[in-house]
């Protein structure tokens, strides 16, 4: 009898080893402030210091209880963190707690090396995937709710409600997932949707004022080009271009793959890349493409722009460093293994650049491609 | 001269009926489990285009996609199953031979001379020792590959769905399918299910998982007339082990899985039903006594 037991818990654990097969669920989110780094990696967001690489605080949310969790599962951070005006670390569980934390790094319990959370907001209904933008003293959080939730970040509260909930998409709230930072110029807000639109709020009313079809989900964001347009990719290959203001659009470019990153802008060129691995420059004054490239494998990472040259991240772990012409040369590649999805960040003097399955979590590195230092968490 | 060859072939001990056959399913089994494991993200890109076609095919709806794979699993498997239940039938049986029982008494004390002695028994009546594991064997993969097909399908998470795009074959067309529906009744089948009840997170299907376990294991448990029946004593233990196991599974993984897990236990229930093979008074309490 103990034998046939001995069996079946052996095939249950292989079934959950076999099912670690799929690896991670969710590549990590990364942004900086200034000379600090934040890094949202599976259960755990870290605050390095961009200069050294020494872990300045760690959050891992409170605790899931274990297997008998009732109620609650593993907390997820992915969603790149944000930085208010006042200096509150905004972080995301993407977990099915669906909580939201402002974190206070300059109240640190000095034990635990945590900072202290400053207010939460949870009323939602869906998983966190894009990071809010903060636009003077409100917060807009688009989650995969279908809802872009508005915040006041001065009421004092340390339990917030939302002072506006903005249903953006006219689909079910099972398709109008949004997973991508909104955009604003300032009277408006663009986000866009899994359900292949893209949508412009009013910022005082919060009326939507136009909604867009683009025939292919829209992972990525929106970014506003140095002519004042709106310009979007999406999974149906294309890079559309919407007037801001009255959400007319066209197609400008056909591309190889789903173009999954936000579009960069950088004077009058837009460069960006998709998942068949090609990098494009578009030049949006004479609406015409600069060049086309194709380093080595999947991106869907935005492009960083470093100094003169464009850094780009790729599946194969791969930092890919392009010229305006559209030269590029291998920058920087892990010594053993890694995957590169996160878009890199400038932090300091640094660039860095995360990593999924890999030897260290984070990696900096200097003009010359030089590496500063690792980070494993550890 | 003698032929050499018809001397050795004069001497061999003739094989009994269907013994070789049976050597031969053994050795296809594990071959294909040798396959499937050496190539898992093979069979899990399988699973994940078969789940995705379905899906495609039932207006978008994750949780009846994973109803009719397992409904599709049963079927083809159908035929395994009742090999197993034969097969676990005719071991059962064997406890009551009285050849078997006169060889666990006589070689009690000499286990290498007791396991020749099965051995023979074994051929002699025809019975593959392994015929009622084999089949439950062979459909391991698929059930492993549920796993992360179900996490890759759901496309819950960015990283998701580009995994979800690497795996589906050439004429899916994954484009137009994302976002992918997530949602069954009040379920996120990409989640862990639960319901909050009076502000407590209940995990009503990982429960549901554990209740219809213990039901299908009960049904399907056979009536022993032979007191201390070893074979009965571990179905016994069996019905309260297992449905522990999957609930502790369930309450951790993707509700997708528990919805496979449930409708897998009811369709066993049916299967049995319909081979006559499912006793209903062993729900009774008492009932297995009898």
């Amino acid at each position: 009898m103990r034998k046939k037991f001995v069996f079946i818990t052996i095939i249950l654990l292989a079934a959950v080893f076999l099912s670690g097969c799929t690896g991670a669920v969710a590549w990590p989110g990364l942004s900086a402030s200034g000379d600090v780094a934040y890094l949202a990696n599976t259960n755990t967001v870290y605050a390095i210091d961009a200069k050294s690489g020494k872990q300045l605080w760690k959050f891992s949310g409170e605790s899931s209880g274990g297997i008998f969790s009732f109620g609650k599962s593993p907390n997820m951070y992915i969603a790149n963190p944000v930085v208010t005006e006042d200096g509150l670390v905004i972080i995301l569980d993407s977990s099915s707690k669906h909580i939201m934390y402002a974190l206070d790094p300059n109240d640190i319990d000095l034990e635990k090396q945590t900072p202290s959370i400053k207010w939460k907001f949870s009323a939602v209904h869906g998983l966190w995937i894009a990071p809010p933008l903060v636009i003077g003293d409100r917060l807009f959080a688009p989650n995969s709710d279908g809802n872009v939730y508005v915040l006041d970040l001065t009421d004092g509260k340390s339990e917030k409600q939302a002072i506006e909930t903005i249903t953006v998409s006219e689909s079910s709230k099972e398709e109008a997932r949004l997973w991508s930072q909104p955009v604003t110029d300032g009277e408006r807000l663009f986000v866009t949707s899994l359900d292949k639109s893209v949508i412009a709020i009013d910022l005082e009313t919060y009326d939507v004022l136009w909604r867009e079809d683009l025939g292919g989900a829209v992972p990525g964001g929106a970014a506003l080009g140095s002519d004042g347009m709106l310009y979007v990719g999406s999974l149906a290959k294309q890079l559309e271009r919407f007037d801001p203001a009255t959400g007319a659009h066209e197609p400008v470019l056909d591309t190889k793959g789903w173009i999954w990153g936000t579009p960069v802008a950088n004077g009058d060129n837009l460069y960006f890349g998709d998942v068949e691995g090609y990098v494009y420059s578009y030049n949006t004054a004479k609406g015409a493409l600069n060049w086309e490239a194709q380093p080595d494998a999947v991106i869907t990472a935005s492009p960083l722009v470093y100094g003169d040259q464009i850094l780009v991240a790729t599946e194969s772990g791969g930092v890919y460093s392009f010229n305006t012409d559209g030269d590029f040369e291998e920058w920087y590649k892990p010594a053993t293994k890694g995957k590169a999805y996160t878009t890199p960040v400038i932090a300091g003097d640094f660039a860095l650049v995360a990593y999924l399955e890999s030897d260290y979590y984070l990696v900096a590195l200097d003009t010359e491609s030089d590496e500063k230092w690792t980070f494993t968490g550890k | 001269m003698k032929n050499p060859g018809n001397q050795t072939q004069a001497q061999r001990p003739e094989l009994p009926k269907g013994f070789a056959t049976e050597t031969v399913k053994t050795i296809a089994v594990i071959a294909i489990l040798v396959l499937a494991f050496t190539n898992f993200s093979a069979v899990i890109n399988f699973v994940v285009n078969i789940l995705i076609f379905i899906y495609t095919f039932v207006g978008k709806s994750f949780g009846i996609a994973i109803i009719l794979l397992t409904v599709l699993i049963r079927l083809i498997t159908w035929p395994l199953n009742a090999q197993q239940m034969k097969g676990a039938k005719a071991m059962q049986d064997m406890q009551n031979d009285k050849d078997w029982l006169a060889i666990q008494k006589k070689y009690a004390k000499d286990r290498e001379k007791l396991a020749q002695e099965q051995m023979r028994v074994y051929r002699e009546k025809g019975i593959n020792p392994f015929g009622s594991c084999l089949p439950t064997l062979i459909q391991f993969p698929i059930l492993f590959a549920l796993i992360p097909s179900i996490t890759y399908a759901i496309g819950s998470t960015p990283l998701s769905i580009l995994k979800l795009s690497n795996s589906l074959y050439s004429f899916q067309d994954v484009a137009s399918l994302v976002p992918l529906n997530s949602k069954f009744l009040w379920i996120d089948l990409g989640l862990p299910e639960r319901t909050i009840i009076f502000g407590v997170g209940i995990p009503i299907l990982a429960l549901t998982v554990a209740l219809t376990t213990y039901i299908q294991s009960k049904l399907t448990m056979p009536v022993s007339s032979t007191p201390g029946d070893q074979s009965a004593a571990t179905a016994r233990m069996m019905s309260i082990y297992m449905p522990v196991m999957l609930f502790l599974f369930s309450v951790n993984y993707a509700s997708g899985l528990s919805i496979y897990f449930v409708a897998s236990n009811i369709l066993s229930i049916v299967q049995y039903a319909l081979m006559g093979k499912v006793n209903w008074r062993n729900l009774l309490p008492g009932g297995q006594k009898s």
